[in-house]
C-alpha cells in the first residue's frame, strides 16, 4: 500500500546556540504536531557557526520563510546591512577588491518556467559588468532594504545581515519557546544505540534520558552525538586550508558601515565587520604564527582565542542522526561561510525531512547534496588562498574542480557552473575579481562590439542615478525604522 | 588582444544539415571577426533533418542570433507547442502530457506531488496535468505566449513544431547572409599532420582543397572526421534505447484545429509521432528492427496514421549512443556526428544547440587549442547526454506493458545505475535527485514517473498534516485559476495565424 510517512513524535535539536535554537524552529513550523526539545548543552567557543554574527543572502530568505521578520532583526538584534566586502591584499601588496551580492537576472530568468526548466546553460562567460551597483551604494553610504517590487531601482541590490548573536539568539530562543520548543540543559553523556545505526535515547547527566525519532547535532566541532555512532568519518581538510587558529577582539567602538572587510596579512588575516553594537575584529592565524604576532595584528582588545582543526563529516546524515553546523563542517569563517553552510544544510533537511524512521535513500541524497556543499564551500575559502596575494600562507590541495575553475577563469574570464555551490556563479566571478585573480578575457568578449559596452555603461550610469535617487542614507533609513 | 590585428581562425563545417548551418551561423554571428567560417556540402548527399519538434530552449538560440521568430516560423511552416502527449507507454489506454512547465506549486517548502499523492490516495484528486496550466492550454487546443513576470502565467514555455527539413536551409540562408561561406562538394580524403594527428585539409572529388584550422564535423551519422578519420570511439547505447530505425510520412490535416503539441504513440515495437505543422501533420514510426522488420514498420505506418498521406515512408537507420568524446584533437562533433538519441523528447536540436553553445564559450582562443578547454567541453557534453538518456530510458522502462517483445525487452532490462538509483528513491521516497544543470528538472521527472504509473510507495509524512479538504479546496482554486487562464487564451489556429508574418505560403 502506499501513503505518506509516520510523522516523527520526537525530535531532539542537540545544542542550543543560534543553529539550534533556529534548527528547532524550522522543525516545529514544518512539523506542528512533533515534539520538539532542545538541549543546551554547554556552549563551545569553537562553535562558529554559532558565533557568527553574519551569514550570506540564503540566510535571509530561511528567516523569511520561517517568519522572523527582517524589521524585527533590525529593531530586536541589532541587525544591520552588509552590501559588499572589500578584500585588502589578496590581488598583492596594495591591491583592493570589492565583492558585493546579488547578481543581475534577465527577467525572463525570473518566471515560473524558468524555475521549473531553467534558463539554459549556467555555465556563464563572466565578463565584468560595467559597475556594481552595491559597491555604489556602500560607497555613498546610502541604502535601504529594497521594497520587493520587480522593478524599483534596488531590486538587483542583495545584501548579508550582521546582528548582536546574545540579542539575536535570545530572539530565537523567544521564539522557539512561542512555537511550543521544549528546553533541557545539560552535558550528553554516552548516547543509547538503536538498532538501526542510530540513536535510540540520550542521557543528560543528572537530568533524564530522552527518546527521539531524529536527532539534529548541533553541538559544534565536538559533534557530540554523531561522534558516537560507529559509521561517523571525519574528512580532513588540513591540507587545503591554512589556518590553525582564531583569536577574536573584543567588540570595539559601533561602526555603520555597508561594507566590511578582510584583509590579508604575514599572520594569515583579518577579518573586520562593522555593527550597530560595536566593530569586531578577529585575526586568522597560519600554523606559524605567535600569540605576539597575532596580538600585534589584531586592532582591538584581545577576546579568547580558539584553535582550528578543519575538516567534515564524510556523511553528516548517519542513522536518525543529522550533523549541522560545525558539527558536520568545521572551517575559518572566510568570507562568512560557517552559518550560510548550516542554515543551506538546515533547508536541505527540511527539503527531505524524513518520516518516523529515515529512509535510507533519502538519506544518501541527502548526503550527497550536503557532502557538496561542503566541498564547493571549501573550494570557495581554497579559491581565496589561491590568490596572487596569499602564496606566502603556504602551498595547499586544491580539488579538481577548484583547479578547473581557477584555470578558466584565468585563461577565459569563465567560471564553470557546479551543484550546490554557496554562491551564484556571477557572485563567484565578482569575488573572483575582488581577490585580485587574473581574469582571461573570452572569446565572446573578444567578438563583443565595443558600442555594445558603451551602452552598457550608459545603462549602469542611468541605474545608479536611479538607486541613488530612491534610496535615502542608510543613517536616515535605520534611525527611522527604530523610530517608528 | 585585439581581434582587428589578428588573423581569422580558419573554421570548417562539414555537412550542411541542421547541425551544420546551426553551427555554422552561430560562429559566424557571434564570434564575427574572430572567425572565417566555410562550410562545405554535398547536393548529392540527402540530410537527416531529425528534430522536428523542439524544445523551448530553441527559442534563446533564435533570439541569441537575432534571428525574426516569426520569419523562421513562416520558412519552416511551424507552428506552436506547449509539450508532448504520450499516449500507452506506462499502459494501453493511458496517457499523460509531459509538459514545458510544471504541475502545482510548493506548500510549506513540500512539493506538490506529495500532495497530490495524497489526495489521490484519497480519491479526491484529478490527474497531475490538470493542474498544470500548459497541459490544460494543450488539451484546449489553446495558446498564446506566457508572461514575463511570476504568475500562473509565467509557468509554461513553448516550443515550435516545424518542418526540420526546412530549418537547414532556412539556416543556410542566414548564415550565407552573414558571411558563411558555401563550398559545394564531396569530401573524398580528409588529410591529417602527420605529427599530430590534426585534420588539416578536405580534398574534394573535383580535387579542390578546403584547409582550416578547427573543424566542426556534422557530417550526419557517418561522423566522418571524429568518427572515421579520427576513430573516436563509440560508446553504444542500443541495449537500452533498441530502437534503430525510423519511418516517416506526411499527412494532410484532418482537422480544423491545430493541436498545440506533440503526440508519441507507444507501439508494439517502438512509438509513433505526430507532429501538427501549418499545413500537414508529420507522422513518423520509430521503432527497434530487432522487433520489426522495415517492411511491416511502414505498412504500420500507412495502416496508423490519420489523414492522406503525402508521399510514401521515408526510411531512416541510426543508433542510439555517443562518441566517447565529442571534440577529439582539432575536430569538434555536432549533431549526429557526436552521438544520437532518438527523437522521443526532441532532443536533436536542443543537444546540437548545447554542443555549438559550449564551444563558444570554449572557443580556442587565436585558434590554438588547449587541451583543458576540450576536456571540458567533452565533460559538458557528456554530462547532457547522460542526462537525456537516463530520462528516456525511464520512458520506455516505467511499463506495464507486456503485449509484445520490445515491450517485454524494455520492461525487464537492466537499466544504468545512474537511472536505478533515482528510480528507487522516487519509489520508495515520492523525491527526485537533483541537479540544475542540464536538462529535464524535478518537474519534467515527476510528469513522466506520475504519467507512467510509477507511483511512490512513501512520501512526504508533511502532507498528514493539514485538513485533507483544506488542501483539496486550495487545489480546486488552482484548477478554478487555471481554468479560467485557459478560456482567455485564443484557440492555437486562430492565434497561429492572426499574424500573418509567420504564416508560410499554402502549398
Amino acid at each position: 500500500m502506499t501513503g505518506p510517512r509516520e510523522l516523527p513524535r520526537r525530535i531532539v535539536v542537540a545544542g542550543d546556540g543560534q543553529l539550534g535554537a533556529l534548527a528547532a524552529i524550522a522543525l516545529r513550523k514544518s512539523l506542528p504536531g512533533t515534539e520538539v526539545l532542545v538541549i543546551g548543552t554547554p556552549p563551545d567557543p569553537a562553535a562558529l557557526a554559532d558565533r557568527s554574527p553574519t551569514a550570506l543572502p540564503f540566510t535571509n530568505r530561511l528567516h523569511d520563510r520561517l517568519g522572523i521578520e527582517e524589521d524585527r532583526l533590525v529593531r530586536e538584534a541589532g541587525a544591520s546591512h552588509r552590501l559588499v566586502v572589500r578584500y585588502l591584499g589578496w590581488g598583492g601588496a596594495g591591491h583592493e577588491g570589492v565583492a558585493p551580492y546579488g547578481a543581475v537576472i534577465d527577467p525572463k530568468l525570473k518566471t515560473g518556467f524558468a524555475r521549473a526548466w531553467g534558463g539554459g546553460p549556467r555555465n556563464a562567460s563572466t565578463e565584468a559588468p560595467p559597475g556594481s551597483l552595491a559597491e555604489v551604494l556602500a560607497g555613498e553610504g546610502w541604502f535601504q532594504p529594497p521594497s520587493g517590487e520587480p522593478n524599483s531601482p534596488l531590486a538587483d541590490v542583495d545584501y548579508a545581515l550582521r546582528w548582536n548573536v546574545p540579542a539575536y539568539r535570545d530572539l530565537l530562543v523567544r521564539e522557539a519557546r512561542r512555537l511550543g520548543v521544549q528546553h533541557v540543559r545539560g552535558a550528553i553523556g554516552a548516547a543509547k544505540p538503536n538498532n538501526q545505526g542510530g540513536i535510540a535515547a540520550v542521557a543528560l547527566e543528572g537530568v533524564g534520558t530522552f527518546e527521539a525519532d531524529l536527532f539534529v547535532d548541533c553541538t559544534g566541532p565536538a559533534a557530540t552525538l554523531l561522534s558516537q555512532l560507529p559509521g561517523a568519518v571525519r574528512e580532513d581538510w588540513g591540507a587545503a586550508l591554512p589556518i590553525r587558529a582564531l583569536l577574536f577582539g573584543k567588540p570595539g567602538e559601533p561602526r555603520l558601515d555597508l561594507e566590511d572587510r578582510v584583509a590579508i596579512s604575514s599572520v594569515g588575516w583579518l577579518s573586520e565587520l562593522s555593527g550597530r553594537d560595536g566593530h569586531q575584529a578577529m585575526v586568522a592565524m597560519v600554523e606559524t604564527t605567535t600569540q605576539d604576532a597575532a596580538y600585534a595584528a589584531l586592532p582591538a582588545e584581545p577576546g579568547n582565542a580558539v584553535p582550528l582543526d578543519p575538516g567534515c563529516a564524510t556523511a553528516p546524515w548517519i542513522g536518525n542522526v543529522v550533523a549541522l553546523g560545525d558539527a558536520a563542517a568545521h572551517f575559518e569563517p572566510l568570507a562568512w561561510l560557517n552559518l550560510d553552510l548550516a542554515h543551506r544544510q538546515l533547508a536541505l533537511l527540511l527539503e527531505l525531512l524524513p518520516g518516523r524512521v529515515p529512509d535510507r535513500r533519502e538519506r544518501d541524497e541527502f548526503n550527497r547534496r550536503a557532502g557538496l556543499m561542503a566541498s564547493r564551500a571549501r573550494d570557495l575559502l581554497s579559491a581565496h588562498y589561491a590568490a596572487p596575494g596569499a602564496a606566502h600562507l603556504g602551498s595547499l590541495a586544491r580539488s579538481g574542480e577548484l583547479q578547473l575553475g581557477l584555470d578558466q577563469y584565468r585563461r577565459r574570464g569563465r567560471l564553470p557552473f557546479f551543484e550546490e555551490a554557496p554562491l551564484m556563479v556571477q557572485e563567484t566571478s565578482a569575488l573572483f575579481r575582488a581577490l585580485g585573480h587574473p581574469a582571461g578575457e573570452g572569446v565572446l568578449a573578444q567578438a563583443a562590439d565595443p558600442r555594445e559596452g558603451d551602452a552598457a555603461r550608459a545603462g549602469f550610469a542611468a541605474k545608479v542615478q536611479a538607486a541613488l535617487a530612491a534610496a535615502p542614507s542608510y543613517g536616515a533609513w535605520l534611525r527611522q525604522v527604530l523610530q517608528s | 588582444m585585439n581581434p582587428a590585428n589578428s588573423t581569422p581562425v580558419r573554421v570548417v563545417v562539414l555537412g550542411g544539415g541542421t547541425a551544420g548551418w546551426m553551427s555554422a551561423a552561430s560562429l559566424a554571428r557571434l564570434l564575427g571577426g574572430l572567425v572565417q567560417v566555410e562550410l562545405v556540402e554535398s547536393e548529392d548527399i540527402g540530410i537527416v533533418g531529425v528534430g522536428e519538434a523542439t524544445l523551448p530552449h530553441i527559442r534563446s538560440f533564435v533570439e541569441r542570433l537575432g534571428i525574426d521568430e516569426a520569419a523562421l516560423m513562416k520558412a519552416t511552416h511551424a507552428t506552436y507547442k506547449l509539450g508532448i502527449d504520450f499516449r500507452d507507454f506506462g499502459k494501453i489506454g493511458e496517457s499523460y502530457i509531459h509538459p514545458f512547465g510544471s504541475s502545482g506549486e510548493d506548500v510549506a517548502g513540500v512539493g506538490f506531488h506529495h500532495y497530490w499523492l495524497e489526495l489521490r490516495r484519497q480519491g479526491l484528486a484529478d490527474p497531475i496535468g490538470a493542474y498544470s496550466l500548459a497541459v490544460e492550454a494543450a488539451l484546449a487546443n489553446r495558446f498564446r505566449p506566457p508572461a514575463q513576470d511570476a504568475s500562473l502565467a509565467s509557468t509554461y514555455g513553448y516550443a515550435y513544431q516545424f518542418d526540420a527539413t526546412l530549418f537547414g536551409p532556412f539556416m543556410r540562408e542566414f548564415g550565407l547572409g552573414i558571411g558563411v561561406k558555401r563550398t559545394e562538394g564531396k569530401v573524398v580524403e580528409v588529410r591529417q599532420d602527420p605529427e599530430s594527428g590534426d585534420v588539416t585539409t578536405l580534398v574534394l572529388e573535383d580535387g579542390r582543397e578546403v584547409s582550416g584550422d578547427l573543424f566542426i564535423d556534422c557530417s550526419g551519422f557517418r561522423s566522418i572526421l571524429l568518427g572515421q578519420t579520427l576513430g573516436e570511439e563509440w560508446e553504444d547505447w542500443a541495449s537500452w534505447l533498441p530502437c534503430d530505425r525510423a519511418a516517416a510520412m506526411p499527412c494532410d490535416h484532418v482537422t480544423e484545429e491545430i493541436e498545440p503539441y506533440t503526440r508519441a504513440i507507444a507501439r508494439p515495437a517502438g512509438w509513433q509521432w505526430r507532429i501538427p505543422l501549418q499545413h500537414r501533420i508529420g507522422n513518423g514510426y520509430v521503432f527497434s528492427s530487432a522487433f520489426m522488420s522495415e517492411d511491416e514498420a511502414c505498412e504500420f505506418l500507412l495502416r496508423n496514421v490519420e489523414g492522406t498521406p503525402r508521399a510514401d515512408p521515408r526510411l531512416l537507420r541510426f543508433r542510439a549512443g555517443r562518441r566517447r568524446h565529442s571534440w577529439s584533437r582539432n575536430v569538434i562533433a555536432v549533431g549526429l556526428a557526436s552521438g544520437f538519441l532518438e527523437p522521443l523528447e526532441s532532443t536533436s536540436i536542443y543537444l546540437a544547440q548545447m554542443a555549438i553553445t559550449y564551444l563558444i564559450e570554449l572557443f580556442p582562443l587565436g585558434g590554438q587549442i588547449d587541451a583543458r578547454d576540450r576536456e571540458e567541453f567533452n565533460r559538458l557534453v557528456d554530462m547532457e547526454y547522460d542526462r537525456v538518456r537516463d530520462f528516456l530510458i525511464l520512458h520506455y522502462h516505467a511499463t506495464t506493458r507486456d503485449d509484445s517483445g520490445f515491450w517485454n525487452h524494455v520492461r525487464t532490462m537492466q537499466v544504468p545505475d545512474t537511472l536505478a538509483g533515482k528510480l528507487e528513491l522516487w519509489r520508495e521516497t515520492g523525491r527526485i535527485e537533483k541537479y540544475s544543470d542540464g536538462l529535464f528538472y524535478d518537474a519534467s521527472w515527476i510528469a513522466v514517473y506520475l504519467g507512467q504509473g510509477v507511483v511512490p510507495q512513501r512520501y512526504d509524512a508533511r502532507v498528514a498534516i493539514p485538513d485533507p479538504a483544506r488542501i483539496a479546496r486550495a487545489m480546486g482554486s488552482l484548477q478554478e485559476a487555471i481554468r479560467s487562464e485557459v478560456a482567455a487564451m485564443p484557440g492555437h489556429r486562430e492565434y497561429l495565424t492572426a499574424t500573418r508574418e509567420r504564416l508560410a505560403e499554402p502549398l
